[in-house]
């Protein structure tokens, strides 16, 4: 649920933000900190030291432009996918995060020159016998959820006959995914990886995968201060400041001729256009280009929330049974996994199932390990809701069915279980629309869901109608169900006497 | 075909309250029982005993036709000879008054439905309410309802029926078409258990009328005994308050 209350507010502030835009940027007179979105975590370019200081290669980059621009910098973290987002709304004036400048991104933000060239790479686990890309055929490869290495293996999943493109959220769950050997490879920028995999004996980095990749700093379209940070950047390099960088981050200064050391012009953008409200975030030919992809995720999405509603249904009932009839130690049992799931946070529950599972020798898929979570809670929850159904059931329906001799399980197949059922349709409903809505959170477990696919066309695009659409697709199943469930309440309570 | 009852030094606790404190009754094949006495003296906790509603304390024992009434497989038997009807009626609000009578035959006796229904209508027919049979609970009134739940206990050809005070939550004016039905039942020899406060009715149908007071049998006889000339000061205090009011 909270995931999903993510995109929207994602969605919303960079709304309501983009309508603030015009008027703080009016005012640049008065002069704030220099709000810069980083993806902390992205080594060896913008993480936390033991004492949870951002440190890395961006983060004295942008410390050292903030100095000679004279103002204070803040950075906040920014996952890499809400980046596009925040530099188009205004949240943040400047992204880091090893972005690379693409054609398409310039259409939607600016960048500075760019200060490093990247390739994208392979790595593997040592002994796996993965040696190349040629070895990867038939096999699953991970990538980070819209980023460089995304597109590339997206574009050349055929030629490599990859079976699957698993997207994750970040270097650390794809790596543990990689070590479990659930993927066989993770294909992402060369620089992270080198310096991720320096200390692990049992990781390598096995390819480079030429892809030209150019770091640079990301700015809103067109904003004054693109020119104004992008010359410092050539002051920069003249002074030799940012080869020192290359050489405290990667242990050696960087080779002639490559970004890191020459200055290079202000990357071109096709056009020169502001784009305008509409343009960012109801753009129909990114709409488009994207929607197989939204609904591709939709069916992933209905899939799994229609599995996990209906096996969250029987379990939910066998539990509600037991806790009512059962033997008093099954009672106490049946009471204890309803108040734990009730109470463990869904993400931490895919997490365990899905990471944390394997070591013990079950290793399950994406879409299994999700259901598995989301029945696991809904059971508990559709427990609770029959439970309270039946408990509503007059102890004189319990006792005639026994006098007439009915067994218990025609009493409650027949009396009182049908009863039960127009008492609890309204509640169950509502945990029908909260188990949709949760499964966007199997993002994290690198599921192809809704909001999955549609943070993907958003960081593809650099653009973020898709997530719109994902709203609206979102609304579009679930606000008939929110209303059909405010109409069922107002009927039964007429009903009733 | 009718059912003969026992009971055995029969007490129930509730916690430290004594419900009932020691009740020893045999009832023959065919009698009609009325049970009267003040509320709370034990008269339906008695005969929901008597079907195993309430779990009676382990130091006595009832028997339904030799039957011994406890937990287990003879349950079921027990429960298929002896009909209950309700207070409250609690017919099932889901189900049409035909469904509500057919149920239980095709559930316990593997009858087919058609059978069931045609048995279920010629019942309905029998109280009264035949043209009511497609009706909902809800729609009928608490006599017609109260007539349904007769039809229902019957639909199981129980050999012995309790009444649990069958008038107490009716209207003044749908309490004698109830009894009417009931005085009717009591002449077809099924053994019949009525707890009630109609002395009227009790002094008309009864075999044989039992004073309760505080979990225990206090005076029983033939109507005209207890009525007329009761012998116990408990059950004398009692007729006054009912009767002189």
């Amino acid at each position: 649920m909270n995931h999903c209350h993510r995109i929207f507010a994602v969605a919303l502030l960079a709304l309501l933000s983009q309508l603030g835009t015009i008027d703080t940027n009016a005012q640049t007179g008065e002069q704030g900190p220099i709000i810069i979105g980083a993806n902390i975590g992205n080594v060896p370019w913008e993480f936390q030291d033991t004492s949870g200081a951002f440190i890395g290669f961006e983060v004295d980059l942008v410390t050292e432009i903030g100095v000679r621009l004279n103002r204070e910098i803040e950075i906040i973290n920014v996952p890499f996918n809400g980046l596009f987002a925040a530099v188009q709304s205004g949240r943040i004036d400047m992204a880091i995060s090893s972005v690379g400048i693409t054609e398409k991104r310039l259409e939607s933000v600016s960048f500075t020159q760019p200060y490093y060239d990247s390739d994208q790479s392979l790595t593997t686990v040592v002994g796996s016998g993965i040696t190349g890309l040629n070895d990867l055929r038939e096999q699953i490869v991970a990538v980070d959820t819209g980023s460089t290495g995304d597109m590339w293996a997206t574009a050349n999943q055929e030629k490599y006959g990859f079976s699957e493109i698993r997207r994750y959220e970040g270097l650390a769950p794809a790596m543990l995914d990689v070590v479990i050997g659930r993927v066989k490879g993770y294909i992402s920028d060369i620089p992270a990886l080198l310096y991720y995999v320096k200390d692990k004996p049992n990781l390598k980095v096995v390819e480079r995968i030429p892809t030209g990749g150019k770091y640079a700093l990301m700015l809103g379209k067109s904003t004054p201060l693109t020119n104004e940070v992008n010359d410092i950047i050539s002051v920069l390099k003249q002074e030799g400041f940012i080869n020192t960088l290359h050489e405290k981050w990667f242990g050696a200064p960087a080779d002639p001729g490559t970004s890191t050391v020459d200055i290079a012009p202000l990357p071109g953008t096709s056009s020169g256009l502001i784009f305008s409200f509409v343009e960012t975030f109801l753009n129909m030919d990114v709409f488009l280009q994207t929607y197989p992809m939204l609904i591709a995720g939709l069916l992933t999405t209905l899939q799994l929330g229609v599995l996990a509603i209906f096996s969250g249904l029987i379990l939910g009932l066998f539990l509600a049974l037991v806790r009512l009839y059962a033997h008093k130690s099954f009672r106490i049992i049946v009471k204890a996994y309803i108040d734990v799931f009730r109470s463990i946070p869904l993400l931490v529950l895919l997490i365990i199932i899905f990471y944390a599972l394997p070591f013990v020798g079950l290793s399950l898929s994406p879409f299994y390990a999700a259901a598995t979570a989301l029945t696991f809670v809904s059971g508990a929850y559709t427990a609770e809701i029959f439970r309270a159904g039946i408990e509503a059931i007059p102890r004189g329906q319990f006792e005639a069915s026994e006098a007439l001799g009915l067994s218990y399980r025609h009493m409650m197949s027949d009396i009182i279980l049908p009863q039960a059922i127009k008492i609890v349709i309204p509640p169950l409903t509502n945990n029908c629309i909260n188990v949709i809505k949760d499964t966007a959170l199997a993002s994290v477990v690198a599921m192809p869901d809704l909001l999955k696919q549609a943070t993907q066309a958003q960081a593809v695009a650099a653009n973020p109608t898709p997530l719109i659409a994902a709203a609206v697709i979102y609304l579009m199943f679930l606000l008939p169900l929110v209303l059909w469930v405010s109409s069922l309440e107002v009927k039964f309570k007429v009903g009733e006497r | 075909m009718a059912a003969h009852i026992k009971l055995k030094n029969v007490e129930k606790h509730y916690g430290n309250f004594r419900a009932l404190a020691g009740i020893n009754l045999d009832i023959t094949e065919g009698e009609v029982v009325c049970v009267i006495g003040p509320s709370g003296s034990g008269k339906s906790t008695m005969i929901r005993c008597i079907n195993l509603l309430e779990q009676y304390d382990r130091t006595g024992q009832i028997f339904v036709d030799d039957l011994l009434v406890q937990r287990g497989k003879n349950l079921k038997n027990v429960r298929a000879e002896v009909g209950m009807v309700f207070q409250n009626f609690n017919l099932f609000p889901h189900l049409s008054i035909l469904k509500n009578v057919m149920l239980a035959p095709m559930r316990t006796r593997n009858i087919t439905s058609a059978n069931a229904k045609k048995k279920a209508l010629d019942l309905l027919a029998k109280v009264g309410i035949a043209e009511q049979a497609d009706k909902y609970p809800a729609q009928l009134s608490g006599g017609q309802q109260q007539r349904v739940a007769i039809a229902r206990a019957l639909a199981m050809e129980p050999k012995a029926l309790l009444f649990d005070e069958p008038t107490s939550a009716l209207d003044p004016e749908m309490v004698g078409e109830v009894l009417e039905v009931i005085k009717n039942l009591a002449q077809t020899g099924v053994t019949m258990i009525v707890v009630t406060h109609e002395m009227g009715f009790a002094r008309q149908v009864a075999d044989r009328v039992i004073f309760m007071d505080e979990g225990q049998i206090v005076e029983q006889g033939t109507p005209s005994d207890v009525f007329d000339n009761p012998k116990e000061s408990r059950t004398q205090n009692f007729l006054n308050a009912v009767l002189n009011h």
